[in-house]
């Protein structure tokens, strides 16, 4: 494996110190597969011991260590260092401090939809049938991380009252419930679904694999045409 | 993700353009390039037309030439046929249809380049 010179320009920030956002710069040696979380660990123990940032799982499964790397929002433990990198926190969410932001606000969103079906009766307390197509579909839908790269990445959370892509994919992950029986569609259009772009700059960047715009434009197709549930 | 097929490649996403990026910023310009288009165009025609108006004309010589200019037909037909055909690309993935984003954005830019290409050949008497 060969070895590669990092040069990282990392944005430091702490709200109780600094007056302004500055940059950084460090330089790293290692192997040329290093991943963005590796440069920034190694930052941290060898040159910036009070450099803010997270991480749990680093395999790409907790979605907390997202970053902007070079501009795009990634998983820091996922994306390949590059030669030169500018890393920066996950807009357009405050920052704590350097790479942390402050989730509270996403957190809320999420309690604010309340994410669990919303039943026409109560629970009989016995096993539910399900389709396995539908099992399986709903499975993938529960794969996000919630990382924010998505929301980081949308063009029209910037521009727009646009809540973000995440939450409207968790919104039509939970409409496809059998059980579930809430307006999610209206919460969807009360989101700002309807200011999406259809862009598709969330499906390429979900480091899940998964598409919040075809979540959206399913949304939009039941708004149109209405839509039946499935179980 | 689709059955038999391993999840897709995350480690370099921030190398490749961001495809949508460019779709969405290309959609803006075109809309912006036919609405001015069609602002002069409006405007050149009062000039020609509006007896009222006619000084104007004479003191705008240039108005002729840019009815000639080889790359505003070209820019223009590009203009307008990506934005319809991108516009109708979101329109049909709304009803259903699954068109991949990447594939469907560079197909598009290749039919409008086509109509591009082909004004400033009909100019050059190709």
């Amino acid at each position: 494996m060969s070895e590669i010179k990092v040069t990282a320009e990392i944005r430091r920030f702490d709200p109780s110190r600094d007056e302004a956002p500055r940059y950084q710069r460090f330089e790293v040696s290692g192997m040329s597969n290093m991943r963005v979380l590796d440069v920034i660990r190694s930052i941290y123990e060898n040159e910036a011991g009070d450099l803010a940032y997270q991480f749990a799982c680093r395999i790409g499964r907790c979605g907390t260590c997202a970053v902007k790397v070079n501009g795009v929002p990634v998983l820091a433990c996922q994306e390949r260092c590059k030669p030169v990198m500018r890393i920066e926190p996950l807009t357009p969410f405050p920052v704590l401090r350097d790479l942390v932001v402050d989730r509270t606000e996403i957190e809320g969103r999420y309690a604010g939809l309340h994410l669990a079906p919303m039943r026409e009766h109560t629970h009989a307390g016995q096993a539910e049938s399900i389709a396995p197509q539908l099992a399986e579909e709903l499975c993938h839908l529960d794969s996000c991380l919630a990382c924010m790269v998505c929301v980081s990445g949308c063009p029209a959370v910037r521009e727009r009252a646009f809540d973000g892509p995440a939450f409207m994919l968790k919104l039509r992950h939970i409409a496809k419930h059998p059980a579930d029986h809430g307006n999610r569609l209206g919460q969807a259009v009360e989101g700002g679904m309807l200011e999406c772009f259809g862009c598709d700059v969330c499906t390429q960047l979900c480091p899940a694999d998964l598409s919040p715009a075809q979540a959206i434009r399913e949304f939009r197709r039941e708004l149109a045409f209405g839509g039946e549930k499935r179980s | 993700m689709s059955e038999g097929r391993f999840p897709r490649d995350t480690t370099r996403q921030a190398d490749g353009i961001l495809h949508g990026a460019v779709a969405r910023l290309l959609h803006r310009v075109t809309g912006v390039v036919i609405v001015a288009f069609v602002l002069v165009h409006v405007v050149a025609q009062a000039i020609y037309h509006v007896p009222a108006l006619a000084a104007i004309k004479a003191g705008v010589p240039p108005m002729e030439e840019l009815k000639t200019l080889h790359w505003i037909h070209a820019v223009l037909y590009f203009s307008i046929v990506f934005h319809t055909l991108y516009g109708l690309k979101l329109l049909v993935l709304e009803l259903g249809a699954k068109l991949d984003y990447r594939n469907s954005l560079w197909a598009i830019v290749g039919v409008s380049a086509l109509f591009g290409i082909r004004e400033i050949a009909r100019y050059a008497g190709i």
